[in-house]
């Protein structure tokens, strides 16, 4: 099995809902194709992640590992849920952006990106239903989650965030010395969907 | 109408850790058997090593059922119920939740059948916990013995006897209770980190001893042993050597010619006659309804499930829900108490393989190994450093108060350390209490229009002292293995749904106090049964698994004995 049912089913209803949708009303909506963000709030929460995780000697940033296109499929998943709530807390990002820094978070240097993160991390910004500390912190983990996932959930391109912390990957199985304290061990690079370096997992 | 199938002796409603046991017994004693599972037989090919798929998002079931009816919870009645979560802890299929448990399989001690007297023998009765509801088990450690025994060999553990008829064992519990015989497979190998924490627990002057767990150390009975892949909390076994009733005693059951299984197949209601007795169960099928006339019904769901289906089976007999003439049903339960402490180490530990039960357990502060005077609790808590650590829960790691929580500096501390930080499980005697109970929501209904069950969960003192104490007894084992830092969490009661969820049909034998006599048959209906850890009325300070289904085996083989009296 290549793909397991929630997901196809998910992908099946965004396409049976792009294809009654007019082209021009997708261009007046202004969103990147198949993408439940508007352009303005991608790339608002393209600048976020990329704070959270930026590019550096360690590695490429959020991005660039798919942390965007992950946190996109993942909220066209009517499973998944929560998409209201995010595309709302990513417009009040922008408006309190706006607001104490003088421009949309993409608009503004990193220093002062990273001012309005940590405003919203010590539950300082305004202009967030929940509190922005709360905000903050889904937007958080839904970036770890892209960051760090099996790649076929739209992130953590090219093994780079388990490049990062070093994971050694998923095996079918599993030696004693590969479980010792202080191992080294071969990190295998394959998705459970297809792809990598890997044997595969036998499925 | 609903459609009238033919009748059986024995309807099992749900093919779980319970009712995937009980058939076997039923089964090979020649009853006629229905077996009657919402979810249906999940293929090991689709189980994958997928964290988003296993852990984030709870996509590992069969069906929906169990999402569909998540129990809301509260803190007591004049507050509203809080924001449900959208995975149910339990999942559907042939197999239940033991398709994607964690396996720990190791029985409960003569205290906890006893812990009424035995805490007031020892420490007077002014030590029992306030506002508990705390009684004796209608039955002994000695008498169960047999069944775990059973249960053990069908299913498959691994571990290493600590007290075989009495005598001790270090290298297994020596704080076990006696049983007959070693385990049938000796313990899951040893990772590094179990080795380091082994060491540190015995330098302590402790006895640290490997999990017992219902997962293959080797071949057993034509299935493989583990190969320590690291996806099973949550995940079924690609190679089946976790040993869910999947892959066990079902499979057997079915080689009788005697268990017909019926899946997909969501029961809705039991039947009563005018005369208290039950006369089968109502399921739906493919949007049919179905009527299974059996001579005896057995109740094998989850916790929430069993009260809820009792609650929601109201008859003449019992205009208050099925065996609920004493409004006992929903009463007595609670979910474990447990504790986490958190540590870093200096070096790679390498706990990203594994599987949870491939853990080094303390049993030095459980239950009542050591004297509780002028402690201010009873009971105790189990301690378990193991296994498994997937990507994105690694990255998500506590900091220590090392590194910010985002940017490089985050970067370069999770690079360091995501493979450098363990969890430690800490499990705690858990008891009923008054002020915590199951009933049905008054507003929130399944798709069905079915109310949901509700939790109740009241404030108490016994558990989180304990807690608390064992804490900084697992601070103190952490810091003997070498650990840079420990964190401590708070206490956690599980005020919401709860993969240890404990009680609302208690076993006793008090009708007044107790939904099911000490074989498990109800006292008010007298051809239903109950299996689960819904019968149970302690906790025990570790996994309640393996109680249930030596419970639920032993039930079986009540009504096999007694068939004439039980089913008339």
């Amino acid at each position: 099995m290549r793909d397991h049912e929630p997901r196809r089913i998910a992908r099946r209803d965004v396409l049976a809902a792009a294809a009654i949708i007019p082209v021009t009303a997708i261009k007046s909506a202004a969103q990147p194709t198949g993408s439940v963000f508007s352009a303005k709030q991608k790339r608002c929460l393209e600048a976020f992640a990329n704070r959270l995780v930026p590019a550096d000697e360690m590695g490429p940033g959020a991005v660039e590992c798919g942390v965007v296109e992950y946190i996109d499929r993942s909220l066209a998943d009517p499973a998944v849920g929560g998409k209201a709530a995010i595309l709302a807390g990513i417009d009040a990002v922008d408006a309190f952006a706006i607001g104490s820094q003088g421009a949309p978070l993409a608009d503004l240097p990193p220093d002062k990106r990273d001012a309005v993160l940590t405003a919203m991390e010590k539950d300082a910004a305004t202009g967030f239903a929940t509190g922005s500390a709360a905000f903050f912190a889904i937007i958080r983990r839904l970036t770890l989650e892209g960051m760090f996932c099996d790649p076929s959930w739209g992130g953590n391109r090219n093994f780079a965030g388990w490049d990062l912390i070093r994971y050694p990957g998923p095996r079918l199985a599993v030696s004693a010395d590969d479980q010792r304290v202080g191992a080294a061990v071969k990190p295998v690079r394959f998705s459970v969907n297809g792809g990598g370096n890997g044997a595969g997992h036998g499925h | 109408m609903a459609i009238n199938l033919k009748p059986v002796d024995v309807a099992v409603i749900g093919l779980g850790a319970a009712g995937g046991v009980a058939v076997l017994p039923l089964a090979r004693a020649g009853l006629k058997v229905a077996g009657i599972e919402a979810g249906t037989w999940m293929d090991p090919r689709s189980f994958k090593p997928d964290e988003i798929y296993n852990n984030v998002r709870g996509l590992l079931t069969s069906v929906q059922k169990a999402n569909r009816e998540i129990p809301t919870f509260r803190d007591s009645p004049s507050v509203p119920t809080r924001p449900r979560g959208s995975v149910h802890p339990m999942m559907n299929a042939v197999g239940g939740t033991s398709i994607h448990y964690w396996a720990q399989s190791w029985r409960l001690k003569t205290w906890d059948f006893r812990t009424r007297s035995e805490v007031i023998k020892r420490y007077g009765a002014g030590a029992i916990p306030a506002g508990t509801t705390l009684e004796d088990w209608p039955l002994t450690y000695d008498e169960l013995e047999p069944w775990y025994d059973l249960v053990e060999y069908e299913v498959g553990v691994s571990g290493k006897a600590g007290n075989i008829q009495g005598k001790l064992d270090p290298r297994g519990n020596i704080f076990e209770s006696p049983r007959r015989r070693e385990y049938p497979m000796p313990p899951l190998r040893r990772a590094g980190y179990n080795e380091q924490m082994a060491q540190a627990a015995k330098q302590l002057g402790w006895n640290p001893f490997p999990g017992p767990a219902a997962i293959n150390s080797q071949e057993y009975k034509g299935r493989p042993g583990c190969a320590f892949h690291g996806y099973c909390s949550r995940g079924g076994c690609h190679i089946s050597a976790k040993n869910s009733t999947a892959v066990t005693t079902i499979p057997e059951a079915v080689k009788t010619g005697n268990l017909k299984i019926f899946d997909k197949a969501h029961v809705t209601r039991i039947a009563t006659g005018t005369d208290g007795r039950v006369t089968g169960v109502t399921y739906l099928k493919d949007n049919k309804e179905y009527f299974q006339p059996a001579k005896v019904v057995l109740v094998a769901g989850y916790t929430y499930e069993n009260t809820r289906l009792l609650l929601l089976s109201k008859s003449k007999a019992f205009p208050n829900g099925l065996s609920n003439n004493h409004r006992q049903v929903g009463k007595h339960y609670f979910g474990h108490w447990y504790g986490s402490v958190l540590a870093l180490f200096p070096q790679d530990m390498n706990v990203w393989y594994g599987t949870p039960a491939q853990a080094t357990l303390v049993d030095d502060w459980a239950d009542d190994s050591f004297d509780h005077t002028g402690l201010g609790f009873v009971g105790g808590c189990s301690m378990s450093a193991y296994t498994e650590r997937h990507p994105i829960e690694a990255a998500a790691m506590d900091t220590f108060g090392r590194a910010p929580a985002w940017g490089s500096g985050w970067k370069k501390f999770i690079r360091e350390n995501a493979g450098r930080w363990t969890q430690a499980y800490i499990q705690t005697n858990t008891f009923p209490y008054e002020n915590s109970w199951l009933d049905l929501d008054s507003e929130v209904r399944d798709p069905l229009g079915d109310p949901v069950c509700r939790i109740t969960t009241g404030p108490r003192e016994n558990e989180p002292r304990t807690v608390d104490f064992a804490q900084k007894k697992m601070e103190q084992w952490f810091l003997a293995a070498g650990a840079l830092q420990v964190v401590r969490r708070p206490a956690i009661g599980p005020i919401g749904p709860t993969t240890h969820a404990y009680g609302g049909t208690r076993m006793g034998d008090n009708p007044e106090t107790n939904v099911v006599d000490r074989f498990g048959f109800s006292h008010e209906a007298p051809n239903l049964g109950i299996l689960g850890a819904s019968v149970m009325g302690t906790s025990g300070a570790r996994n309640p698994t393996l109680t249930v289904q030596a419970l639920a085996w032993r039930t079986a083989d009540r009504l096999v004995k007694d068939w004439k009296a039980i089913a008339l």
